[in-house]
């Protein structure tokens, strides 16, 4: 018996392997059930997850709220 | 669904034609300008090739033809075998003694011969007998050409202040996606694709544009192969001539009026009898990659040349009186100050991650600075401060932590041999994009999933009989 599940590979972004930090807290969405549910489908090793396809947008606009609360302007905008 | 960030595929003229059926490539080699603009667009090998067996009339051994190269140049043999076979420009057959040769497809070779040495029907456009009275100059025509163009492009982005399109432009954007109708909106609504789009240079959308529009030509009663035979005619014409219109078939009328509308070809009044084809449509059968139109960008004044300035603390400056210009550039740019021939704006990390949400990518917005940088930058490269550049993939790559790839888990296997078994079937397939031996799991890529699957499942049925 082989058990097939479709679904969404998650890879670290080439230069970020090993990003543990980014990992806890998909781990942490996932056990909060912060994107409404359960969306890991397996914790594969450091750096792969599974998870299920109907989540990835949520998951992506969720990632993107949290860069953006911690980033703070760069470009310098006085009026000259 | 696909999570891979899509960018805008533009096909060249041999990717295009690849997807063409093998009777409809058949038909299309009727003509000699077809085989011509197919013939000087193939690599330079490939050419040779074909020069050389022209004019034997049978088919030439593959172990000949194999000796014309130098052993260690195999590799560009077995490439140029690829291409011409897959434009069905030649094909294998069988000699006598079993030897495999090559056969150049007859109608390509006939028509190209006559394309070489004349005689056979006339294939290029005619002049008209009379001189035009009112004959237009290159600049009218060059003018003419951007304006019809930048009417598509304004509409897109939507400074309506410019006369509206016509319907067969509209169903055109939707069906390329570039522009879509939101349910219960009456608004044409820009999409991904579009802006992406907007950012690619003119003479990649003018060929994007057509391709979709050949895409729908059948729909709209229009024969694909005499659409395409026109435009490869109308490639080899010269800028600045006029052509007689009095040959042409109703279709193919109708379809020079579609190409009057985004400014391919130049046409006064309707019942004229004559047009001029524009720089737009002399570029279309080199497609994308090398274009007539950078040098026109090159040589004409102001208005086509660069005009942005980019400073290493993230400033704008566009000097440019259009309001096309100003709105391809509020795409990534918060503006600040608007003159009448200057706008200055500044690049935001707010304003790219806007531009990267409506999927613009930041590779775009780089190469669009540097296409457009004024000509002063040029003068002490880096044309875009590269800090600016690398800011603005440092922005996109922040959005993606991750890669996301669709695929299909496999795992409770019943034993390691069943494991190995399948992840090697996939490893060789090279649809094996992860596997741990430990705990017997393994992902394949969803274009994979089907071949494993069928494997797997004549694998348990060996396996249990």
């Amino acid at each position: 018996m082989v058990n097939v599940t479709k679904g969404i590979l998650v890879e670290w972004y080439v230069d970020l392997k090993n990003d543990a930090a980014m990992k806890q807290l998909l781990l942490h969405l996932d056990e909060t059930h912060a994107l409404g549910n359960k969306f890991i489908v397996q914790d594969l090793d450091e750096t792969h997850l599974f998870i299920a396809p109907e989540y990835l947008e949520v998951l992506q606009t969720r990632i993107d709220d949290l860069m953006d609360r911690i980033s703070f302007p760069l470009a310098e905008r006085e009026t000259d | 669904m696909s999570v891979q960030q899509r960018t805008l595929d533009c096909k060249d003229l041999h990717s295009y034609l690849k997807t063409l059926t093998a009777t409809v490539l058949d038909r299309l080699y009727n003509h000699p300008a077809t085989c011509l603009a197919v013939f000087r667009e193939l690599p330079e090998l490939s050419r040779l090739y074909i020069m050389r067996i022209l004019f034997v009339d049978q088919a030439v051994p593959k172990a000949i033809m194999g000796s014309w190269v130098s052993p260690n140049s195999a590799k560009e043999l077995e490439d140029i075998v690829k291409l011409l076979t897959e434009l069905r420009l030649w094909q294998e057959v069988e000699m006598q003694g079993g030897l495999k040769g090559w056969l150049l497809n007859p109608t390509f070779r006939r028509n190209l011969k006559g394309a070489l040495l004349g005689g056979g029907n006339e294939w290029s456009m005619k002049p008209p007998t009379d001189a035009d009275p009112k004959a237009r100059g290159i600049a009218i025509l060059d003018e003419y050409a951007m304006g019809r163009w930048e009417c598509v492009l304004h509409f897109m982005v939507g400074s309506h202040q410019h006369e509206v399109i016509s319907s067969d432009a509209l169903q055109i954007l939707q069906h390329a996606g570039l522009m879509k109708k939101e349910p219960g909106e009456n608004q044409l609504t820009i999409t991904r694709d579009g802006f992406q789009f907007l950012l690619m240079d003119t003479s990649a959308q003018v060929w994007y544009f057509l391709l979709q529009y050949l895409d729908t030509a059948t729909a709209r009663g229009l024969d694909l192969i005499d659409c395409l035979g026109f435009l490869f005619q109308l490639s080899f014409s010269t800028l600045g001539q006029d052509y007689s219109t009095d040959s042409m078939s109703d279709g193919l009328q109708k379809f020079l009026q579609h190409l009057r509308e985004f400014g391919l070809v130049y046409q006064r009044k309707r019942k004229d009898g004559r047009f001029y084809p524009t720089r737009l449509a002399l570029d279309i059968a080199s497609g994308p990659k090398k274009s007539m139109l950078n040098a026109m960008t090159a040589t004409s004044s102001n208005q086509n040349s660069g005009y942005i300035v980019v400073e290493t603390n993230y400033r704008v400056y566009a000097y440019t009186d259009s309001s096309l210009q100003v709105a391809l550039i509020a795409l990534f740019c918060e503006l600040m100050y608007r003159f009448p021939n200057l706008v200055v704006g500044i690049i935001t990390r707010e304003s790219v991650r806007q531009a990267l949400r409506s999927g613009i990518t930041a590779d775009q917005i780089v190469s669009f600075l540097r296409q457009h940088a004024h000509p002063e930058c040029y003068k002490e490269p880096p044309v875009l401060p590269s800090t600016i550049a690398d800011q603005i993939k440092l922005w996109a790559i922040e959005r993606d932590r991750f890669v996301y790839k669709d695929g299909v888990l496999y795992n409770q296997f019943d034993s390691q041999a069943d494991f190995e078994i399948l992840k090697n079937y996939a490893q060789e397939r090279g649809v094996l994009v992860w596997h741990t031996t430990h705990g017997r799991k393994m992902v394949v890529t969803k274009e994979g999933h089907e071949e494993v699957r069928k494997f797997w499942k004549r694998h348990s049925r060996n396996g249990s009989m």
